[in-house]
């Protein structure tokens, strides 16, 4: 979808982004730093030094070594391992992905309901539009984290244990969505009452184009951009939701490691001084958030300069 | 006015139904109520006696109604875990919560809003980019690090603080309040600047950028050239027109405070609501979690709509719709 964006001649995608990019250091560093970490994370299988979803190779003598130890059979530990002898260097490589997964899904699920909603609602108008709107509104009068705490709980609570261990990634992705569809929904609608009435959608009609092939071939590239600023900043907040809720023991199921649920493992160790299993994965969450955050709010001060640092 | 009050009146009727209705299916139809009940001797009779008993054979229709007018008089079941009353945990618990969230506010409010403006008026100086950078990375961590670094800092390390629990709480009638103690107090430390840290950031950044708009004004450029001194125009007319937004973001922000508090009273195994509401769910128990649905649906019903009807006393915009581009910002 932003590689279309990208090809495709834009007002503000031409040289001005490119120029402001190479010159804000932040810009650089946090996108760096982003493409290593999804580098990483896709490539998982390839870097991670052990596989942590293979039962054999940890070994429970080798539990809780601090950063740099050796073990007894042999392996080096850089980042020492977790409670069960997991190596946490591997550990955290196969997190990440985990995390950037249930987190980049649950953004574009978010990004494609939310931009048809708002394609719906600011083109037919009407009651779908009210109707729209006004779940739009009473879903933004709960906090976030709130609603998708009560959609994975209670789907937890209703389906029956073995089906929700199979299903709990998909549920964890609808969940986290579902909390972030509405902005979506409402910038685009917003653009599409802007562009609904102008000449070229007015020629379109004329020609005799049906309405929804001109929402989504006509207006649909004029309302993008903004959506990839959303989606940006939404990432790292879908990240943070799945990290909380895998935290609080609610998110991916115990065998996935993700970020969150390795910080709460290593909860439990901290007064034994291991406080390496939770600030590992926590530093590199950290780090994940960092970027994409920055990265996100420096694409949306360049693309709207009255947003400006003044 | 009248118009825009049933509005939003309906509406807030509106999630809440839907919220009970959500709670009474999860009652109804996960497991099965009577084999909840009775024993694994029961036998068919006596189950579908029990089951006329009580009243599962009605339609759908009434017993929701009869669920509703239940939950209205208090009777929200009995938890499957604790085996004592909903409402009685509910009321228990709330205490707890409600002390943690007001003292995060304070936190965030009292150093937020001094540190927002020194940022604006100091925009040049190191510790205003040292600052905005400290609240970038408020923002950006998630609070359960926060407060496992926290625990890690100043308990595991240093020992100054305790890292679980309320301390020693006092009973004031049917309220347990660890304000009174010092060990109480010393409890609420490390939780609330871990719950508060989050707002602090955000209230920081929202004064700056707030009070840089407002010194930007014609009437502040009037106010220098009228020869005011510097602190007169800052603080007696920047500031306090930068505190209407801000006053009312604090408002609406408590919503997620309360909602926040859910993960720090997780990490500081903090005997509120929160903590309840994650082992309600880890637990499977639906009673519980059915209750606690309908509660944070109610009270954040009733706190939206106290919002919106301040918000339309304050500014007559509000009331004829043009609410919209404000929300958004």
């Amino acid at each position: 979808m932003s590689t279309e964006a990208v090809a495709r001649p834009q007002r503000w995608w031409e040289g001005d982004l490119a120029y402001d990019f190479l010159h804000s250091p932040f810009a650089i560093i946090a996108t760096a730093v982003t493409i290593v970490l999804i580098a990483v994370a896709l490539g998982a299988n390839i870097i991670a030094p052990f596989d942590v979803n293979d039962p054999a190779s940890a070994n429970v003598i080798d539990a809780r070594l601090p950063p740099g130890s050796s073990g007894m059979f042999g392996g080096y530990f850089l980042l020492g391992t977790d409670p069960q002898g997991r190596d946490m260097l591997s550990a955290v490589i196969f997190g990440l992905r985990t995390s950037l997964l249930v987190g980049g899904s649950s953004v574009v699920l978010a990004a494609l309901v939310g931009i048809l909603l708002g394609l719906i609602s600011g083109y037919v108008g009407g009651w779908i539009d009210a109707l729209i709107m006004r779940i739009a509104d009473v879903q933004l009068s709960f906090p976030a984290i709130l609603v998708a705490l009560m959609i994975d709980g209670v789907s937890r609570t209703v389906m029956a244990r073995a089906t929700h261990d199979a299903l709990a990634v998909p549920v964890l992705v609808v969940a986290i969505a579902a909390t972030y569809w509405v902005q979506y929904a409402r910038t685009v609608r917003a653009l599409v009452l802007v562009e609904r009435d102008k000449d070229y959608v007015l020629a379109a009609r004329v020609t005799g184009i049906g309405p929804l092939r001109i929402v989504l071939t006509h207006i649909r590239p004029n309302v993008l951009g903004p959506v990839v600023v959303i989606a940006t900043i939404n990432l790292a907040l879908a990240i943070l939701t799945e990290a909380t809720l895998s935290f609080l023991g609610i998110g991916v199921p115990p065998t996935m490691p993700s970020l969150g649920s390795m910080v709460r493992i290593g909860n439990e160790f901290l007064f034994s001084g291991d406080w390496w299993i939770s600030v590992v994965p926590g530093a590199v969450l950290v780090l994940l958030s960092l970027a994409v955050n920055l990265l996100g709010d420096w694409l949306r001060d360049a693309l709207n300069p009255r947003l400006g640092n003044g | 006015m009248g118009s825009f009050f049933i509005q939003r009146l309906s509406q807030t009727v509106f999630v809440v139904l839907a919220a009970a209705l959500v709670s009474f299916a999860m009652f109804r139809y996960v497991g099965d109520p009577v084999n909840n009940m009775v024993g694994q001797a029961a036998s068919l009779a006596d189950r579908e006696a029990m089951r006329r008993a009580l009243g599962l054979d009605d339609p759908t229709i009434l017993q929701f109604v009869r669920f509703l007018r239940d939950a209205l008089a208090g009777d929200l079941g009995v938890s499957y875990r604790f085996g004592v009353p909903v409402s009685q945990l509910l009321t228990e618990r709330f205490p707890a919560t409600l002390e943690l969230s007001l003292c995060a506010m304070l936190v965030a409010t009292l150093l937020g809003i001094p540190l927002g403006v020194w940022t604006a008026l100091h925009r040049r100086r190191v510790s205003s980019h040292l600052l905005m950078l400290l609240s970038l990375v408020g923002v950006a961590l998630p609070t359960f690090l926060i407060g496992i670094v926290f625990i890690l800092i100043f308990s595991v390390w240093l020992g100054w603080l305790p890292s679980f629990g309320r301390g020693t709480t006092v009973a004031l009638g049917g309220w347990t309040t660890g304000l009174l103690t010092v060990s109480g107090l010393k409890a609420l430390v490390l939780p609330s600047l871990t719950l508060g840290l989050f707002q602090m950031a955000l209230i920081l950044r929202l004064v700056r950028a707030e009070m840089l708009e407002v010194l930007r004004a014609d009437y502040i450029k009037f106010a220098r050239a009228r020869g005011l001194p510097n602190r007169a125009v800052n603080y007696r007319h920047a500031l306090k027109n930068t505190l209407v937004p801000v006053i009312t973001i604090i408002g609406l922000q408590f919503g997620n405070i309360f909602a926040f508090s859910i993960v720090v009273e997780t990490v500081f195994q903090w005997p509120g609501l929160g903590l309840l509401v994650i082992q309600s769910i880890q637990f499977a128990d639906v009673p519980l979690l059915a209750a606690y649905l309908v509660m944070i649906a109610l009270g954040f019903a009733i706190l939206n709509l106290c919002i919106d009807l301040l918000y339309a006393a304050i500014d007559p915009r509000v009331r004829t719709g043009m609410l919209s581009a404000r929300a958004r910002s």
